[in-house]
Protein backbone atom coordinates (compact mmCIF):
# COMPACT_ATOMS: atom_id res chain seq x y z
CA UNK A 1 0.00 0.00 0.00
CA UNK A 2 1.49 3.55 -0.91
CA UNK A 3 1.73 6.32 0.76
CA UNK A 4 -0.46 8.49 -1.59
CA UNK A 5 -2.70 5.79 -1.18
CA UNK A 6 -3.19 5.92 2.03
CA UNK A 7 -3.17 9.64 2.30
CA UNK A 8 -5.84 9.69 -0.20
CA UNK A 9 -8.28 7.74 1.41
CA UNK A 10 -7.75 9.65 4.58
CA UNK A 11 -8.77 12.20 3.23
CA UNK A 12 -11.89 10.45 1.35
CA UNK A 13 -12.97 8.99 5.21
CA UNK A 14 -11.87 12.77 6.77
CA UNK A 15 -14.19 14.18 4.08
CA UNK A 16 -17.12 11.29 4.93
CA UNK A 17 -16.59 11.86 8.20
CA UNK A 18 -17.57 15.83 8.15
CA UNK A 19 -20.42 14.29 6.65
CA UNK A 20 -21.55 12.45 9.34
CA UNK A 21 -20.68 14.80 11.94
CA UNK A 22 -22.24 17.76 10.76
CA UNK A 23 -25.80 15.21 10.54
CA UNK A 24 -24.68 13.84 14.18
CA UNK A 25 -24.04 17.84 15.21
CA UNK A 26 -27.92 18.58 14.51
CA UNK A 27 -28.77 15.06 15.72
CA UNK A 28 -26.58 15.86 19.43
CA UNK A 29 -28.08 19.65 19.10
CA UNK A 30 -31.81 18.51 19.01
CA UNK A 31 -31.40 15.84 21.81
CA UNK A 32 -29.16 18.66 24.16
CA UNK A 33 -31.86 21.26 23.96
CA UNK A 34 -35.02 18.56 24.05
CA UNK A 35 -33.80 15.14 24.84
CA UNK A 36 -35.55 14.00 21.86
CA UNK A 37 -33.43 11.98 19.28
CA UNK A 38 -34.47 13.41 16.30
CA UNK A 39 -34.67 10.37 13.73
CA UNK A 40 -35.70 12.90 10.37
CA UNK A 41 -32.62 15.01 10.88
CA UNK A 42 -31.70 13.49 7.59
CA UNK A 43 -34.89 14.85 6.42
CA UNK A 44 -33.63 18.52 7.05
CA UNK A 45 -30.76 18.08 4.93
CA UNK A 46 -32.45 16.37 2.53
CA UNK A 47 -35.30 19.16 2.00
CA UNK A 48 -32.72 21.98 2.30
CA UNK A 49 -30.54 20.32 -0.31
CA UNK A 50 -33.63 19.90 -2.38
CA UNK A 51 -34.62 23.61 -2.25
CA UNK A 52 -31.51 24.53 -3.21
CA UNK A 53 -31.61 22.71 -5.84
CA UNK A 54 -34.52 23.69 -7.23
CA UNK A 55 -33.33 27.64 -6.40
CA UNK A 56 -29.67 26.75 -7.76
CA UNK A 57 -31.13 24.79 -10.88
CA UNK A 58 -34.68 25.40 -11.62
CA UNK A 59 -34.79 29.38 -10.87
CA UNK A 60 -31.15 29.84 -12.18
CA UNK A 61 -29.70 32.39 -9.01
CA UNK A 62 -26.58 32.09 -7.81
CA UNK A 63 -25.42 29.51 -5.52
CA UNK A 64 -24.83 32.64 -2.62
CA UNK A 65 -28.71 32.93 -2.76
CA UNK A 66 -29.54 29.00 -2.99
CA UNK A 67 -27.29 27.82 -0.46
CA UNK A 68 -28.62 30.16 2.60
CA UNK A 69 -32.26 29.92 1.28
CA UNK A 70 -31.35 26.29 1.59
CA UNK A 71 -30.52 26.62 5.20
CA UNK A 72 -33.20 28.64 6.13
CA UNK A 73 -35.75 26.18 4.66
CA UNK A 74 -34.15 23.34 6.96
CA UNK A 75 -34.48 25.80 10.19
CA UNK A 76 -37.67 26.62 8.90
CA UNK A 77 -38.89 23.21 8.62
CA UNK A 78 -37.52 22.16 11.71
CA UNK A 79 -39.55 25.31 13.45
CA UNK A 80 -42.48 23.91 12.32
CA UNK A 81 -41.72 20.18 12.86
CA UNK A 82 -42.04 21.09 16.83
CA UNK A 83 -44.56 23.57 16.90
CA UNK A 84 -46.85 20.82 14.73
CA UNK A 85 -46.21 17.74 15.70
CA UNK A 86 -43.53 17.51 18.74
CA UNK A 87 -45.32 20.18 21.10
CA UNK A 88 -49.03 18.87 21.39
CA UNK A 89 -47.29 15.10 21.62
CA UNK A 90 -45.13 17.15 24.84
CA UNK A 91 -48.11 18.50 25.86
CA UNK A 92 -49.95 15.78 25.93
CA UNK A 93 -47.17 13.96 27.92
CA UNK A 94 -45.32 11.69 25.35
CA UNK A 95 -42.83 9.76 26.19
CA UNK A 96 -38.79 9.55 24.99
CA UNK A 97 -40.19 6.39 22.82
CA UNK A 98 -43.30 8.25 21.32
CA UNK A 99 -40.60 11.21 19.69
CA UNK A 100 -38.69 8.47 18.28
CA UNK A 101 -41.85 6.89 16.32
CA UNK A 102 -43.19 10.61 15.68
CA UNK A 103 -40.04 11.52 13.74
CA UNK A 104 -39.60 8.15 12.46
CA UNK A 105 -42.31 8.21 10.73
CA UNK A 106 -42.02 11.62 9.76
CA UNK A 107 -38.97 10.96 8.28
CA UNK A 108 -40.79 7.94 6.04
CA UNK A 109 -43.29 10.56 5.02
CA UNK A 110 -40.65 13.32 3.78
CA UNK A 111 -38.84 10.59 2.22
CA UNK A 112 -42.13 9.65 0.28
CA UNK A 113 -43.12 12.94 -0.84
CA UNK A 114 -39.78 13.47 -2.34
CA UNK A 115 -40.18 10.18 -4.39
CA UNK A 116 -43.94 11.47 -5.11
CA UNK A 117 -42.48 14.55 -6.26
CA UNK A 118 -38.93 13.96 -7.75
CA UNK A 119 -39.13 10.18 -8.55
CA UNK A 120 -36.31 7.90 -8.08
CA UNK A 121 -33.52 9.85 -9.74
CA UNK A 122 -31.03 10.96 -8.17
CA UNK A 123 -30.04 14.93 -8.06
CA UNK A 124 -26.62 16.99 -8.29
CA UNK A 125 -25.87 20.16 -6.70
CA UNK A 126 -23.09 22.11 -8.17
CA UNK A 127 -20.60 22.58 -5.65
CA UNK A 128 -18.04 25.17 -4.53
CA UNK A 129 -15.61 25.74 -6.52
CA UNK A 130 -17.38 23.74 -9.09
CA UNK A 131 -15.30 20.29 -9.49
CA UNK A 132 -12.36 22.16 -8.68
CA UNK A 133 -9.72 20.26 -6.53
CA UNK A 134 -6.14 20.55 -4.31
CA UNK A 135 -3.36 18.24 -4.53
CA UNK A 136 -1.38 17.38 -1.44
CA UNK A 137 1.10 15.02 -1.80
CA UNK A 138 -0.43 13.83 -4.94
CA UNK A 139 -3.35 12.93 -3.21
CA UNK A 140 -6.59 15.41 -4.74
CA UNK A 141 -9.19 17.16 -2.01
CA UNK A 142 -11.95 18.64 -3.87
CA UNK A 143 -12.07 21.96 -3.15
CA UNK A 144 -15.94 21.42 -1.96
CA UNK A 145 -14.49 19.09 0.49
CA UNK A 146 -12.31 21.52 2.20
CA UNK A 147 -15.23 24.19 2.44
CA UNK A 148 -17.19 21.38 3.89
CA UNK A 149 -14.31 20.98 6.85
CA UNK A 150 -13.89 24.60 7.05
CA UNK A 151 -17.64 25.78 7.52
CA UNK A 152 -18.18 22.27 10.16
CA UNK A 153 -15.39 23.77 12.41
CA UNK A 154 -16.71 26.74 12.23
CA UNK A 155 -20.24 25.62 13.05
CA UNK A 156 -18.90 23.28 15.62
CA UNK A 157 -17.08 26.85 17.28
CA UNK A 158 -20.04 28.74 16.69
CA UNK A 159 -22.33 26.22 18.72
CA UNK A 160 -19.74 25.96 21.55
CA UNK A 161 -19.54 29.76 21.62
CA UNK A 162 -23.50 29.70 21.52
CA UNK A 163 -24.21 27.64 24.33
CA UNK A 164 -21.22 28.81 26.73
CA UNK A 165 -21.61 32.21 25.64
CA UNK A 166 -25.25 33.58 24.85
CA UNK A 167 -28.34 33.61 27.16
CA UNK A 168 -30.20 31.78 24.86
CA UNK A 169 -28.31 29.04 24.34
CA UNK A 170 -27.75 28.56 27.99
CA UNK A 171 -31.60 28.90 28.55
CA UNK A 172 -31.91 26.11 26.03
CA UNK A 173 -29.65 23.82 28.37
CA UNK A 174 -31.38 24.44 31.36
CA UNK A 175 -34.88 24.06 30.10
CA UNK A 176 -33.65 20.76 28.71
CA UNK A 177 -31.88 19.65 32.54
CA UNK A 178 -34.69 20.67 34.18
CA UNK A 179 -38.06 22.17 32.77
CA UNK A 180 -39.55 22.65 35.74
CA UNK A 181 -36.93 24.43 37.35
CA UNK A 182 -36.45 26.39 33.91
CA UNK A 183 -40.06 28.09 34.27
CA UNK A 184 -39.54 28.77 37.35
CA UNK A 185 -36.46 30.93 36.74
CA UNK A 186 -38.44 32.46 34.10
CA UNK A 187 -37.26 30.77 31.24
CA UNK A 188 -40.48 29.74 28.25
CA UNK A 189 -39.54 26.67 27.82
CA UNK A 190 -42.09 25.68 24.71
CA UNK A 191 -40.32 28.28 23.22
CA UNK A 192 -36.85 27.16 23.68
CA UNK A 193 -38.15 23.63 22.52
CA UNK A 194 -38.92 25.71 19.08
CA UNK A 195 -35.53 27.15 18.95
CA UNK A 196 -33.90 24.15 19.23
CA UNK A 197 -35.71 22.43 16.94
CA UNK A 198 -34.78 25.62 14.47
CA UNK A 199 -31.21 25.48 15.38
CA UNK A 200 -31.27 21.76 14.21
CA UNK A 201 -33.38 22.09 11.11
CA UNK A 202 -30.32 25.17 10.38
CA UNK A 203 -27.77 22.38 11.12
CA UNK A 204 -29.18 20.16 9.06
CA UNK A 205 -30.09 22.24 6.19
CA UNK A 206 -26.48 23.11 6.30
CA UNK A 207 -25.68 19.79 5.56
CA UNK A 208 -27.89 19.42 3.25
CA UNK A 209 -26.53 22.13 0.69
CA UNK A 210 -22.74 20.99 1.95
CA UNK A 211 -23.53 17.17 1.22
CA UNK A 212 -25.69 17.16 -1.54
CA UNK A 213 -22.74 18.11 -4.05
CA UNK A 214 -20.70 15.36 -2.84
CA UNK A 215 -23.56 12.48 -2.89
CA UNK A 216 -26.37 12.89 -4.84
CA UNK A 217 -29.49 13.95 -3.67
CA UNK A 218 -32.72 11.32 -3.71
CA UNK A 219 -35.90 10.68 -1.71
CA UNK A 220 -33.73 7.75 0.72
CA UNK A 221 -30.74 9.85 1.34
CA UNK A 222 -32.52 11.25 4.39
CA UNK A 223 -32.90 8.09 6.36
CA UNK A 224 -28.98 6.89 5.44
CA UNK A 225 -27.70 9.93 6.83
CA UNK A 226 -29.18 10.04 9.43
CA UNK A 227 -28.35 6.21 10.49
CA UNK A 228 -24.84 7.53 10.61
CA UNK A 229 -25.16 11.18 11.83
CA UNK A 230 -26.91 8.87 14.63
CA UNK A 231 -23.89 6.74 14.86
CA UNK A 232 -21.53 9.76 15.08
CA UNK A 233 -23.50 11.14 17.60
CA UNK A 234 -23.23 8.52 20.21
CA UNK A 235 -19.86 7.61 19.57
CA UNK A 236 -19.19 10.93 20.10
CA UNK A 237 -21.60 11.30 23.21
CA UNK A 238 -25.01 12.40 22.47
CA UNK A 239 -25.37 14.99 24.57
CA UNK A 240 -22.29 16.77 23.69
CA UNK A 241 -22.71 18.09 20.25
CA UNK A 242 -19.27 18.54 19.55
CA UNK A 243 -18.15 14.82 20.44
CA UNK A 244 -20.38 14.29 17.31
CA UNK A 245 -17.47 16.20 14.73
CA UNK A 246 -14.94 13.57 16.62
CA UNK A 247 -17.45 10.67 16.58
CA UNK A 248 -18.52 11.31 12.90
CA UNK A 249 -14.35 11.53 11.35
CA UNK A 250 -13.42 8.73 13.24
CA UNK A 251 -16.78 6.77 11.66
CA UNK A 252 -15.39 8.39 7.97
CA UNK A 253 -11.66 7.39 8.50
CA UNK A 254 -12.43 3.77 9.73
CA UNK A 255 -14.77 3.37 6.89
CA UNK A 256 -11.50 4.35 4.51
CA UNK A 257 -9.02 2.41 5.65
CA UNK A 258 -11.43 -0.67 5.73
CA UNK A 259 -12.34 -0.12 1.88
CA UNK A 260 -8.51 0.28 1.31
CA UNK A 261 -7.31 -3.18 3.38
CA UNK A 262 -10.26 -5.40 3.03
CA UNK A 263 -13.28 -4.18 0.46
CA UNK A 264 -15.95 -1.78 0.22
CA UNK A 265 -18.66 -4.16 0.90
CA UNK A 266 -17.13 -4.73 4.44
CA UNK A 267 -16.77 -0.74 5.40
CA UNK A 268 -19.77 -0.71 7.37
CA UNK A 269 -19.55 -4.05 9.10
CA UNK A 270 -15.97 -3.12 10.56
CA UNK A 271 -16.55 0.39 10.67
CA UNK A 272 -20.13 -0.98 13.66
CA UNK A 273 -17.91 -3.69 15.03
CA UNK A 274 -14.72 -1.52 16.18
CA UNK A 275 -18.06 1.09 17.13
CA UNK A 276 -19.22 -1.58 19.36
CA UNK A 277 -15.85 -2.29 20.75
CA UNK A 278 -15.46 2.10 21.60
CA UNK A 279 -19.46 1.67 23.04
CA UNK A 280 -18.35 -1.31 25.70
CA UNK A 281 -14.91 0.63 26.28
CA UNK A 282 -16.44 4.19 26.79
CA UNK A 283 -19.97 3.79 27.28
CA UNK A 284 -20.29 7.52 28.11
CA UNK A 285 -19.27 8.21 24.47
CA UNK A 286 -15.67 9.58 23.37
CA UNK A 287 -16.53 13.09 24.53
CA UNK A 288 -18.71 12.17 26.89
CA UNK A 289 -18.78 12.16 30.66
CA UNK A 290 -20.13 10.48 33.47
CA UNK A 291 -21.28 12.47 36.71
CA UNK A 292 -22.26 12.32 40.47
CA UNK A 293 -24.94 13.96 41.60
CA UNK A 294 -24.67 16.28 45.30
CA UNK A 295 -25.97 15.16 47.77
CA UNK B 1 -49.80 41.09 48.10
CA UNK B 2 -50.75 37.63 47.14
CA UNK B 3 -54.37 36.00 47.73
CA UNK B 4 -55.61 32.99 46.73
CA UNK B 5 -59.27 31.99 46.79
CA UNK B 6 -60.87 28.58 46.52
CA UNK B 7 -58.19 26.78 44.12
CA UNK B 8 -58.83 23.91 43.42
CA UNK B 9 -55.74 21.56 41.13
CA UNK B 10 -54.39 18.30 40.80
CA UNK B 11 -52.95 16.03 38.13
CA UNK B 12 -54.29 13.86 35.89
CA UNK B 13 -57.90 14.81 36.63
CA UNK B 14 -57.31 13.82 40.14
CA UNK B 15 -58.29 16.66 42.71
CA UNK B 16 -55.65 17.03 45.03
CA UNK B 17 -56.35 20.98 46.39
CA UNK B 18 -59.88 21.17 47.67
CA UNK B 19 -60.89 24.93 47.96
CA UNK B 20 -57.75 26.13 49.39
CA UNK B 21 -58.31 29.98 50.61
CA UNK B 22 -54.70 32.34 52.08
CA UNK B 23 -53.55 35.60 51.88
CA UNK B 24 -50.30 36.49 52.64
CA UNK B 25 -49.21 40.34 53.00
CA UNK B 26 -46.49 42.51 52.11
CA UNK B 27 -43.05 41.97 54.39
CA UNK B 28 -44.85 38.82 56.11
CA UNK B 29 -43.64 35.29 56.51
CA UNK B 30 -46.67 32.52 56.65
CA UNK B 31 -45.90 28.84 57.09
CA UNK B 32 -47.81 26.00 55.46
CA UNK B 33 -47.20 23.26 57.76
CA UNK B 34 -49.08 19.10 57.36
CA UNK B 35 -47.95 16.18 57.21
CA UNK B 36 -47.00 14.16 53.96
CA UNK B 37 -49.15 14.00 51.10
CA UNK B 38 -51.24 17.01 52.72
CA UNK B 39 -51.05 18.61 49.27
CA UNK B 40 -48.78 20.86 50.63
CA UNK B 41 -45.97 20.85 47.42
CA UNK B 42 -49.13 20.07 45.01
CA UNK B 43 -50.21 23.61 46.64
CA UNK B 44 -46.87 25.28 46.12
CA UNK B 45 -46.65 23.78 41.69
CA UNK B 46 -50.15 25.28 41.60
CA UNK B 47 -48.93 28.91 42.82
CA UNK B 48 -45.86 29.02 40.57
CA UNK B 49 -48.17 27.89 37.98
CA UNK B 50 -46.54 24.03 36.79
CA UNK B 51 -49.66 22.42 37.16
CA UNK B 52 -52.83 24.17 36.09
CA UNK B 53 -55.51 24.96 38.67
CA UNK B 54 -59.31 23.47 37.76
CA UNK B 55 -60.91 26.25 39.30
CA UNK B 56 -60.49 29.35 41.89
CA UNK B 57 -58.38 32.53 41.98
CA UNK B 58 -54.52 33.29 42.27
CA UNK B 59 -54.36 37.62 42.59
CA UNK B 60 -50.92 39.07 42.93
CA UNK B 61 -51.29 43.31 43.66
CA UNK B 62 -54.76 43.26 42.26
CA UNK B 63 -53.73 41.27 39.22
CA UNK B 64 -55.20 37.30 38.21
CA UNK B 65 -52.39 35.24 37.35
CA UNK B 66 -53.46 31.81 37.83
CA UNK B 67 -54.13 31.60 33.77
CA UNK B 68 -49.94 32.69 33.27
CA UNK B 69 -47.82 29.79 32.13
CA UNK B 70 -44.99 29.54 35.35
CA UNK B 71 -42.31 31.94 33.41
CA UNK B 72 -44.73 34.52 33.48
CA UNK B 73 -45.35 34.41 37.39
CA UNK B 74 -41.78 34.07 37.95
CA UNK B 75 -41.06 37.01 35.79
CA UNK B 76 -43.79 38.92 37.95
CA UNK B 77 -41.90 38.29 41.11
CA UNK B 78 -43.11 34.78 42.03
CA UNK B 79 -39.85 32.75 42.77
CA UNK B 80 -40.26 29.75 44.47
CA UNK B 81 -37.52 26.93 45.60
CA UNK B 82 -38.84 23.81 44.55
CA UNK B 83 -38.55 20.59 46.75
CA UNK B 84 -35.62 18.78 45.46
CA UNK B 85 -33.93 22.46 44.25
CA UNK B 86 -34.38 21.35 40.64
CA UNK B 87 -31.03 23.54 39.60
CA UNK B 88 -29.15 23.12 36.41
CA UNK B 89 -26.47 20.35 37.70
CA UNK B 90 -24.56 20.94 34.56
CA UNK B 91 -23.98 24.33 34.74
CA UNK B 92 -22.21 26.42 37.24
CA UNK B 93 -23.44 28.24 40.00
CA UNK B 94 -22.86 31.58 38.15
CA UNK B 95 -24.55 30.12 35.34
CA UNK B 96 -27.42 29.36 37.76
CA UNK B 97 -27.64 32.65 39.09
CA UNK B 98 -27.20 34.40 36.14
CA UNK B 99 -30.23 32.74 34.28
CA UNK B 100 -32.21 34.05 36.92
CA UNK B 101 -31.03 37.91 37.22
CA UNK B 102 -31.75 38.09 33.26
CA UNK B 103 -34.90 36.35 33.65
CA UNK B 104 -36.38 37.65 36.29
CA UNK B 105 -39.23 40.21 37.02
CA UNK B 106 -37.75 43.58 35.52
CA UNK B 107 -36.62 46.38 37.73
CA UNK B 108 -34.75 48.97 36.89
CA UNK B 109 -31.22 48.73 38.52
CA UNK B 110 -31.68 51.49 41.50
CA UNK B 111 -34.58 48.94 42.39
CA UNK B 112 -32.94 45.98 42.19
CA UNK B 113 -33.19 44.33 45.44
CA UNK B 114 -30.93 41.35 44.99
CA UNK B 115 -27.45 41.71 42.82
CA UNK B 116 -24.62 39.51 42.57
CA UNK B 117 -22.62 41.28 45.05
CA UNK B 118 -25.44 41.29 47.78
CA UNK B 119 -25.99 37.43 47.24
CA UNK B 120 -22.54 36.47 47.80
CA UNK B 121 -22.71 38.77 50.98
CA UNK B 122 -25.72 36.72 52.26
CA UNK B 123 -23.84 32.97 51.19
CA UNK B 124 -20.03 33.96 51.68
CA UNK B 125 -19.43 30.39 50.61
CA UNK B 126 -20.61 30.49 46.51
CA UNK B 127 -17.46 33.38 46.08
CA UNK B 128 -15.09 31.00 45.56
CA UNK B 129 -17.86 28.20 43.92
CA UNK B 130 -19.13 30.50 41.18
CA UNK B 131 -17.10 28.67 38.71
CA UNK B 132 -18.00 25.11 39.65
CA UNK B 133 -20.28 22.73 38.33
CA UNK B 134 -23.77 22.52 40.50
CA UNK B 135 -24.14 18.75 40.63
CA UNK B 136 -20.58 18.81 42.36
CA UNK B 137 -21.98 20.67 45.03
CA UNK B 138 -22.88 19.43 48.17
CA UNK B 139 -26.88 19.05 48.92
CA UNK B 140 -26.60 22.14 51.44
CA UNK B 141 -24.78 23.93 49.25
CA UNK B 142 -26.95 22.82 46.48
CA UNK B 143 -29.98 23.86 48.88
CA UNK B 144 -28.66 27.68 49.12
CA UNK B 145 -27.66 28.25 45.55
CA UNK B 146 -31.45 27.33 44.73
CA UNK B 147 -32.73 29.81 47.51
CA UNK B 148 -29.62 32.54 46.07
CA UNK B 149 -31.47 32.04 42.07
CA UNK B 150 -34.96 32.69 43.70
CA UNK B 151 -33.87 35.80 45.35
CA UNK B 152 -32.27 36.83 42.06
CA UNK B 153 -35.84 36.59 40.32
CA UNK B 154 -36.03 39.90 42.18
CA UNK B 155 -39.09 38.58 43.47
CA UNK B 156 -42.16 40.20 45.94
CA UNK B 157 -43.12 36.91 47.05
CA UNK B 158 -40.58 33.71 47.54
CA UNK B 159 -42.15 30.12 48.12
CA UNK B 160 -39.77 27.59 50.04
CA UNK B 161 -41.00 24.20 49.46
CA UNK B 162 -39.67 22.01 52.40
CA UNK B 163 -35.66 23.74 52.09
CA UNK B 164 -34.66 21.79 55.10
CA UNK B 165 -35.82 18.19 53.70
CA UNK B 166 -32.27 16.02 53.73
CA UNK B 167 -29.72 18.29 55.28
CA UNK B 168 -27.40 18.25 58.34
CA UNK B 169 -28.91 20.09 61.15
CA UNK B 170 -25.64 22.73 60.59
CA UNK B 171 -26.63 23.33 57.05
CA UNK B 172 -30.41 23.12 58.17
CA UNK B 173 -29.59 26.28 61.07
CA UNK B 174 -27.97 28.05 58.36
CA UNK B 175 -30.76 28.26 56.02
CA UNK B 176 -32.75 29.24 58.90
CA UNK B 177 -30.93 32.09 59.55
CA UNK B 178 -31.11 32.56 55.65
CA UNK B 179 -34.69 33.03 56.28
CA UNK B 180 -34.41 34.89 58.95
CA UNK B 181 -32.21 37.61 57.48
CA UNK B 182 -34.47 37.80 54.45
CA UNK B 183 -37.34 38.39 56.53
CA UNK B 184 -35.60 41.19 58.91
CA UNK B 185 -35.14 42.40 55.18
CA UNK B 186 -38.65 42.75 54.90
CA UNK B 187 -39.27 40.00 52.13
CA UNK B 188 -42.36 38.47 52.01
CA UNK B 189 -42.36 34.57 52.33
CA UNK B 190 -44.32 31.44 52.30
CA UNK B 191 -42.63 28.77 53.83
CA UNK B 192 -43.86 25.14 53.55
CA UNK B 193 -42.33 22.79 55.95
CA UNK B 194 -43.34 19.65 57.96
CA UNK B 195 -41.01 20.51 60.56
CA UNK B 196 -42.92 22.99 63.06
CA UNK B 197 -40.08 24.01 64.66
CA UNK B 198 -38.80 25.72 61.74
CA UNK B 199 -41.93 26.99 60.47
CA UNK B 200 -42.49 28.16 63.94
CA UNK B 201 -38.36 30.10 64.22
CA UNK B 202 -39.22 31.48 60.65
CA UNK B 203 -42.90 32.71 60.44
CA UNK B 204 -45.72 34.96 62.15
CA UNK B 205 -48.26 32.50 61.39
CA UNK B 206 -49.32 28.99 59.83
CA UNK B 207 -52.00 27.51 58.06
CA UNK B 208 -52.18 23.67 58.77
CA UNK B 209 -53.10 21.24 55.37
CA UNK B 210 -54.58 18.31 55.65
CA UNK B 211 -56.04 16.10 52.70
CA UNK B 212 -55.96 19.37 50.26
CA UNK B 213 -57.08 21.87 52.50
CA UNK B 214 -55.89 24.59 55.05
CA UNK B 215 -57.80 23.02 57.99
CA UNK B 216 -56.46 25.30 60.68
CA UNK B 217 -54.82 28.85 60.80
CA UNK B 218 -52.03 29.76 63.75
CA UNK B 219 -52.50 33.52 64.50
CA UNK B 220 -49.34 36.10 64.63
CA UNK B 221 -48.57 34.70 68.68
CA UNK B 222 -50.42 31.14 68.68
CA UNK B 223 -47.44 28.79 67.81
CA UNK B 224 -47.43 28.13 71.67
CA UNK B 225 -51.24 27.10 71.93
CA UNK B 226 -50.93 25.37 68.75
CA UNK B 227 -47.90 22.90 69.74
CA UNK B 228 -49.18 23.26 73.09
CA UNK B 229 -52.82 21.28 71.33
CA UNK B 230 -51.70 17.68 71.32
CA UNK B 231 -54.99 16.38 69.76
CA UNK B 232 -54.27 18.81 66.91
CA UNK B 233 -50.71 18.48 66.75
CA UNK B 234 -51.60 14.93 66.41
CA UNK B 235 -54.63 15.33 64.39
CA UNK B 236 -52.68 17.17 61.74
CA UNK B 237 -49.24 16.58 61.68
CA UNK B 238 -48.83 13.09 62.78
CA UNK B 239 -48.24 13.76 66.69
CA UNK B 240 -45.04 16.01 66.11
Amino acid sequence: MSGTLLLQSSLVGLTNGFVYALIGLGIAVVFRGTRIINAMQGEFSLVGGLFAFLVLERLGLPMFVAFPLGVLVGAGLGFVIERVFVRPARRRGASEESYLLLTLGLAFAISAAVLYFFGRDSIALAGIGGEGSVVFFDAALRVHAIWLIVISCAVMVLLKLFYARTLIGQSIVAASLDEAGAATVGINVPLMHSLTFLLGGLVGGLAGVLVSPMIAVHYEMGLLLTLKGFAAAILGGLANPFGAIVGGITIGLIESLAVLTVSSGYKDVIAMAILIVIMILMPHGMLGYGRRKGG
Amino acid sequence: MLEIENLEAGYGGLPILKGVSLRIGRNESVAIIGANGAGKSTLVQAICGLIPATSGRIVQQGREIHHLPAHERAQRGIAVVLEGRRLFGELTVRQNLMLALAHGMRRGADQQIFSLERILELFAFMSGRLDARVELLSGGEQQMVAIARALLLQPEVLIMDEPSTGLAPKVVRDIVEVIERLRAGGMSVILVEQNVAIAAQTSERAYVMSLGKLVYEIAPGGWDDFRNNEALVRAYLGGQ
